[in-house]
């Protein structure tokens, strides 16, 4: 990903606006008792389109934002949206991405490492009470709700940033040659 | 050259997780530092914007997740209703009763109806945490309005936590249903005491802990808040705020005491209006 001023002026909104999405929306309506996370989806598409360096350093800002706003223990969340964002990133550097199914379904995989890694993280740093097995519900409907919310997500962030991607094939339109300005058949 | 690449991305993912672990270790244990602070501040009017404009958005999602529940609550609200309809003659009797009473030994309003010093103020939630490990929201109240850190935060069906932390215009309430969270509280009638704590990842049951196993505790029993005060300390939550209901209780073996389940009344997850009590007796 090529970042200019305008297209990190862009990143920067995409994190604001996935921020304030996720807190004011997606985290306060549930479907099956789980609401979902798109801020994993969010840091996997950017590492899917801008690289392990974009992903990484996405996760990072955002994980930063949201521990800030929730005045939760900073550095958790960025720890593993970053790891998200990298992972993501890596894929993307080494293997090519033939199918539109295969965003959906890296949104999906790691959105569920994402989840455990918050778990990872939470033990970590100590848990007082008692955990629910539907913890592990929660974790599985959060990715598949991943899976059906990274379609638009990814394909939305790559029109949005498409003059910064390096590799992404420009369409384009040949005009077909005419004679006498008839077009041939 | 690809080589360089590669070693400045390593660089790069190496600096941004020491710095992860860096920060949880400066910033683990305090409630919040004047950089979250100062974000949260800038951050609140836009959040409390989003809100605003989303509540439509969020109230259709939230039509049709309640139309699936209501199927099965009903019934059970059926069942409900029949008895709390006698609880409610009962109560209403036992009132009356009181008011003669309380006419009798003159009494007023003592340190135990201390929650009549407290000022409600009411705010909105403007943003929840993403996470059922931090069980936290953000409301549109803050210092500005008399709210201070450790103020119980009730919403119209029963206790809903306390406040984390302020700034100006917002605040950050603790959930009752967060890992943090503990609560004295006792089963009414009864008045068997014990501390109540979540069952993470399970909004909807929480865990009354410590009663001795030989207390008779049984479903349909309402908790309050208990609001001790002893040798100069407090409860941070009056007595008498409602928590829960019942929903059943277990004897833990090796342990002497029972663990007994509650659902709290306050919906816990889908949180609109808040009111949060200020002053009270801490001042």
């Amino acid at each position: 990903m090529i970042v200019t001023p305008k297209i990190f002026a862009r990143l920067v909104a995409i994190a604001i606006l996935a921020v304030l999405l996720q807190l004011s929306f997606f985290s306060r309506v549930e479907l099956l008792h789980t609401s979902a996370d798109i801020l994993p989806a969010v840091v996997v598409s950017l590492g899917l389109l801008g690289g392990s360096m974009t992903g990484a350093v996405a996760g990072f800002s955002i994980g930063f934002l949201v521990d800030c706003l929730l005045i939760a223990p900073l550095g958790g969340s960025s720890l593993v949206l970053l790891g998200a964002g990298y992972a993501a990133g890596l894929f993307r550097e080494r293997f090519d991405i033939h199918s539109a199914l295969l965003p959906p379904l890296i949104c999906m995989a790691l959105t569920l490492l994402a989840e455990l890694g918050y778990a990872v993280v939470q033990v970590m740093l100590g848990v007082d009470a008692p955990v629910s097995v539907l913890i592990v519900r929660d974790m599985l409907l959060k990715s598949i709700y991943a899976f059906f919310l990274a379609w638009p997500i990814y394909f939305g962030l790559r029109r949005l940033l498409r003059p910064a991607l390096v590799e992404e094939p420009m369409v384009t339109r040949r005009r077909q040659p005419t004679v006498l300005g008839t077009r041939r058949a | 050259m690809y080589r360089k690449q590669v070693r400045r991305r390593r660089a790069v993912l190496a600096l941004l997780v020491i710095g992860s672990f860096l920060l949880l270790t400066i910033t683990y244990g305090q409630s919040s530092g004047s950089v979250q602070s100062g974000v949260s501040a800038v951050f609140s009017p836009l959040q409390s914007v989003a809100d605003r404009a989303l509540k439509p958005a969020r109230d259709l999602v939230g039509w049709f997740d309640k139309t699936f529940d209501a199927r099965g609550e009903n019934s059970r609200l059926k069942d409900e209703l029949a008895s709390v309809r006698k609880q409610a003659v009962a109560g209403q009797e036992a009132l009356s009763e009181n008011a003669q009473l309380r006419k009798l030994v003159k009494l007023d309003r003592g340190p135990a109806l201390a929650e009549s010093a407290y000022e409600p103020v009411t705010g909105r939630v403007i943003g929840r945490s993403p996470t059922v490990w931090n069980s936290t929201v953000n409301v549109d109240v803050g210092s500005a309005d008399g709210v201070k850190v450790d103020d119980p935060v009730v919403s119209g069906d029963g206790l809903v936590g306390i406040v984390a932390s302020t700034q100006g215009g917002s605040s950050q309430v603790t959930l009752i249903t967060d890992h943090t969270s503990a609560v004295s509280a006792k089963v009414v009638p009864g008045g068997v005491q014990g501390v109540i704590r979540p069952n993470v990842g399970d909004p909807e049951d929480l865990i009354l802990d410590f009663i001795d196993s030989t207390k008779d505790v049984h479903g349909g029993q309402s908790v309050v808040t208990s609001g001790w005060r002893a040798q100069g300390l407090e409860s941070l939550f009056p007595p008498g705020l409602p928590v829960g209901e019942v929903t059943s209780a277990s004897i833990v073996e090796q342990e002497a005491s029972q663990q007994v389940h509650l659902r709290p009344y306050a919906d816990i997850a889908n949180l609109d209006l808040i009111q949060v009590l200020t002053g009270g007796s801490r001042g």
